[in-house]
């Protein structure tokens, strides 16, 4: 297998690295104008992070969402659908689950519990994403647009369900009835973090089987490439852009379901997790290969723990580690840029478009979203 | 025609020695154009001559590699369209670039000179008026995406004017309009030149051009080919107008000055095609093949008896028909026309046009790509239309589009994934479910090794690969479903000449195996050559068909631009 030897595969990653690094100096350079020693402040990150077993109990717990959403993100990201709105699809999914869950809590078995609760936080997020996907089929509507605005809704809805139909009543705070401890997820034999991770672990498996080995994902990656070499070769795009939104919908939805079921017990009103965000800087940090999400999403969360415990001592705000999350994307977007123009099929593609369209370059001439429906449309009944 | 010669005695606009290359394409080879005010002065030439770049260079969205332009006498840099403009320049697109959802008179007001803050008000008076001078009867504040193509192609001509345009550069005006939009705008035009608007047609239409123009500059693979002054526009009769024409647009020598109206004088014609560097155009192209053809053709022919051309009652060897097909191009305008044709088993039939007149759609409603309006297609007598591209393909249908990476190929993707792209839910790649990498991978090397395709492997991005690698790798996709019909647009565009001939062989060796194959080619000596019979289209109409023996280049060119069929039967 010299292929699995060969520079080129794991070239990708440098760039991500790159982007890592130069946020991390970014982020020491403002640590510095704060008057901190940038230098401390990462020992101590990395220290309290990495070298302390709450530090990487925490980390581990943290990753399990992050796996299980930036997996459905990148089913999406892959089939070339932006779902921006992993954050409402995951509190739609959580609440559903809570609700499930703590219904049926104890008057079944608990993985009979843990499953409906699972399935139904599926249902949620599916659901939340079935209404873009619609729209985004039906009428071109971009999908952008439409899964951002849909986290507001999800936001003001779930919010106002635990306020009032879905409420714990026997107590004061709007929340869902609380699935007491023992009948939460257990944790994984002789470690203190629950079998979500192993829930996370799955999942990218699975996608990356997906991916590699299925006639459906490689339909998806081709409709994300290429979709008119898609509806060249008569794939059904738009079923395709739409198991593409509801899959990562779903889950998100089972992220939803995964920090209820293991962690909160509960859901409650503004508890928002925000992983959406973190799950864009991971997809991408990793290239949208699934299984280089795991080592990915093992560092993002140490940042966050990190994060965390260095706040306190050092005086440095949680918000630091957002900062950083979003300098990441930025430099990310950066070296990606720069990669692209040293890549060959930029080359390739200049030199195969000059002849063909010899005097009459691609013009300069404004694209037309306008006429995208119409082009969508004529291009092929699926 | 109004002669309309009260023109001052110095040009707008002279352009001389304008050179702008990309890439390996020289696109514009010191190209000289003068524009007089008051005149409407047509640019043709065939695809790729140049005609887009020279007019993007006026326009100030190239800047040319070398060469002077002046204007009113002064030499002048126009470094982006506004410059342009600011001289008085401005250019209507065949594409618009008007925002839809903004109504006319913000579109007219947009980025206009003046200041930070929009103030409308003083705008919509003249705005309205010169709407109803343009004959459109809507408001200014409509928004644009009510408006028709043809309103809207109206409401840029009024933003160029308004911002003080006296040279109005217009790109194919004609190609979205309906043939009743085309005369209104003509009549637009003559307007304008009477008013002293510089007027510069780009066009494939040699009948709009001769009706309009005082003047016209011929381009042939970026070059100047020919120029017709007034005297000759308004002069000579159009027979011989139009003969010249097309000699200098399509002929060897643009010498020709006879002023013989037969079409039979005409010098031969032998399309060049856009010099690529480095060349080996001149060792490609022999002139005029007929007295000895290539040996697979003989045989073909030999094998076959009679050509199957000349028949032009469907017979029971008629595989695929299609019956008053109309059908909408990608922007929405009729690209199809009640298009009816048989195809017959064992037949190349070529298609010949100038692009946008219908060929590329033709081929996808074929292939099931696109939709039709109105019209059926027969399969072996059974009816697919509107089936959709998978079933097309597992009925037999191919299609080798001429849009090799953006849409026959996925450039990132292997080749390996590109050759499995078209039939991934089958066996052997795949049984529905899991893929079969291993045939994918097997039947890759398979194609690679008998279609000799360069590549350093199977699993090689598709988009490293050369354009002629790219091709062969695409036909033979198609080849390998073992297509009963197979639709080619352009597959030797680009290609050297080896890789042409087998791509030729290919193609003549499926049709000798009882299979159609349609051939939409712009090298009309090609076309010709591989050929069984060849149509003609023009304006998303079959206008002719004809058997090869009575195809020859001056023909196919005259009935591509729009002429008549000469008194020959006329069939389709």
């Amino acid at each position: 297998m010299t292929r699995a030897l060969s520079p080129s595969r794991f070239a990708p990653l440098l760039t991500s690295l790159a982007a890592i690094a130069a946020a991390l100096v970014l982020g020491g350079i403002f640590l510095a104008l704060r008057g901190k020693d940038p230098l401390a402040a990462y020992g101590v990150l990395v220290s309290r992070g990495l070298g302390t077993s709450y530090g990487i109990t925490e980390t581990l717990i943290r990753m399990a969402p992050l796996l299980i959403v930036s997996a459905g993100l990148l089913v999406s990201l892959r089939s070339g659908v932006w779902n921006i709105g992993i954050d409402g699809q995951l509190l739609v999914g959580a609440l559903l689950a809570g609700v499930a869950g703590a219904a049926i809590a104890g008057q079944v078995p608990n993985p009979v519990m843990w499953l409906i609760a699972a399935l139904a936080g599926m249902a949620g997020g599916l659901l939340w994403a079935l209404v873009p996907g619609i729209l985004r089929v039906r009428w071109g509507l971009n999908e952008i647009i439409t899964t951002l605005m849909m986290n507001y809704v999800a936001l003001n809805v779930t919010s106002w369900l635990v306020k009032g139909p879905v409420k714990d009543p026997d107590v004061v705070p709007p929340q869902t009835r609380l699935i007491s401890r023992e009948m939460r997820l257990p944790d994984v034999a002789g470690t203190g973090v629950h079998v979500g991770l192993l829930v996370g672990l799955v999942v990218v498996v699975l996608v990356t089987i997906l991916f590699r080995h299925t006639v459906i994902g490689f339909m998806l990656d081709v409709v994300g490439r290429n979709r008119q070499a898609a509806i060249h070769a008569g794939m059904p795009v738009n079923r395709l852009t739409l198991v593409a939104l509801l899959a990562s919908g779903a889950m998100a939805g089972l992220a939803g379901a995964n920090d209820i079921l293991g962690v909160k017990g509960l859901f409650q009103g503004n508890w928002n997790p925000g992983y959406g965000f973190a799950a864009f800087a991971l997809v991408y940090l990793a290239r949208l290969n699934s299984l280089w999400l795991i080592p990915f999403a093992y560092f993002l969360s140490f940042l966050v723990i990190g994060g965390e415990m260095m706040a306190r001592p050092l005086g440095i705000p949680t918000y630091f580690v957002e900062m950083l999350e979003g300098l990441m994307l930025l430099c990310f977007a950066v070296a990606a840029w720069v990669e692209r123009m040293r890549s060959p099929y930029a080359r390739a593609e200049e030199v195969e478009t000059g002849p063909a369209n010899a005097g009459e370059p691609p013009g300069p001439l404004i694209s037309e979203p306008l006429l995208e429906p119409v082009a969508r449309v004529a291009g092929g009944p699926s | 025609m109004a002669q309309a010669l009260g023109q001052p005695n110095s040009p707008v606009v002279e352009m001389r020695d304008i050179t702008k290359r990309f890439g390996p394409v020289l696109a514009n080879d010191r190209v000289s154009l003068d524009l007089w005010p008051g005149e409407i002065h047509a640019v043709l030439g065939e695809n790729g001559a140049g005609k887009t770049t020279l007019m993007n260079v006026l326009a100030g969205m190239y800047q040319p590699d070398s060469g002077t332009i002046r204007i009113a006498g002064e030499p002048v840099r126009l470094d982006s369209p506004a410059a342009a403009l600011r001289r008085g320049i401005g250019a209507v697109y065949q594409h618009f670039t008007l925002v839809p959802n903004l109504s006319i008179l913000e579109n007219v007001a947009l980025g206009a000179e003046g200041g930070f803050v929009l103030d409308l008000a003083p705008a919509e008076a003249k705005v309205a008026s010169m709407l109803a001078d343009f004959g459109l009867d809507v408001s200014p504040r409509t928004e644009i995406r009510h408006l028709a193509l043809g309103q809207r192609q109206r409401v840029e001509i009024i933003k160029v004017l308004l911002r003080g345009g006296r040279v109005l550069l217009l790109d194919e005006p004609t190609s979205v309009l309906t043939p009743g939009e085309v005369q209104s705008l003509l009549d637009l035009l003559r307007r304008l030149r009477d008013q002293g608007v510089a007027v510069v047609l780009i066009t494939h239409k040699l009948g709009e051009a001769l009706a309009v123009s005082d003047r016209v500059t011929i381009l042939r693979a970026g070059r100047n080919a020919g120029d017709l002054g007034p005297d000759v526009m308004s002069g000579a009769d159009r027979e011989s107008v139009r003969a010249r024409i097309i000699a200098q647009m399509f002929g060897s020598s643009p010498a020709a000055e006879t002023d013989d109206s037969s079409m039979d004088h005409l010098p031969s014609v032998i399309p060049t095609p856009p010099r690529v560097i480095p060349t080996k155009e001149e060792s490609r192209r022999p002139s005029r093949r007929r007295p000895e053809e290539p040996r697979f053709l003989a045989d073909a022919r030999h094998d076959r008896g009679a050509p199957a051309a000349a028949r032009d009652e469907p017979t029971s060897e008629t595989l695929l028909s299609l019956r008053n097909i109309s059908t909408l191009g990608d922007r929405g305008a009729p690209a199809l026309h009640d298009l009816s044709l048989d195809l017959l088993r064992g037949e190349v039939f070529g298609i010949a046009g100038v692009d946008g007149n219908g060929q590329k759609e033709l081929g996808e409603v074929i292939a099931g790509q696109r939709p039709v309006t109105s019209g059926r297609v027969l399969l072996e007598g059974a009816d697919i239309t509107n089936r959709g591209v998978a079933a097309a393909t597992r009925l037999g249908i191919g299609y080798v589009t001429d849009d090799r990476l953006h849409e026959g190929s996925v450039a990132e993707s292997s080749v390996a994934d590109n050759v499995a792209l078209k039939s991934i839910g089958r066996k052997p790649f795949s049984n529905g479910f899991w893929l079969n990498r291993r045939a994918m991978e097997q039947q890759a090397r398979r194609l690679i090794a008998e279609f000799d395709v360069k590549t350093p492997g199977p699993h090689t991005p598709i988009g490293m690969l050369s354009g002629g690698n790219i091709q062969k790798l695409l036909l033979a996709r198609e080849l390998a479903l073992e297509p009963k019909v197979l639709v080619c647009n352009k597959p030797t565009t680009g290609l050297d000449l080896r890789t042409t001939q087998f791509v030729i062989r290919s193609l003549r060796e499926q049709a000798n195996a009882g299979n159609v194959v349609v051939l939409i080619a712009s090298e009309l000596d090609e076309l010709i050559e591989i050929s069984d019979r060849i149509g003609v289209m023009y304006s998303g109409q079959l206008v002719a068909v004809m058997p090869r023996a009575e195809a020859d280049p001056e023909t196919l060119g005259h009935l591509m631009l729009g002429g008549a069929r000469r008194p020959r039967k006329a069939s389709a």
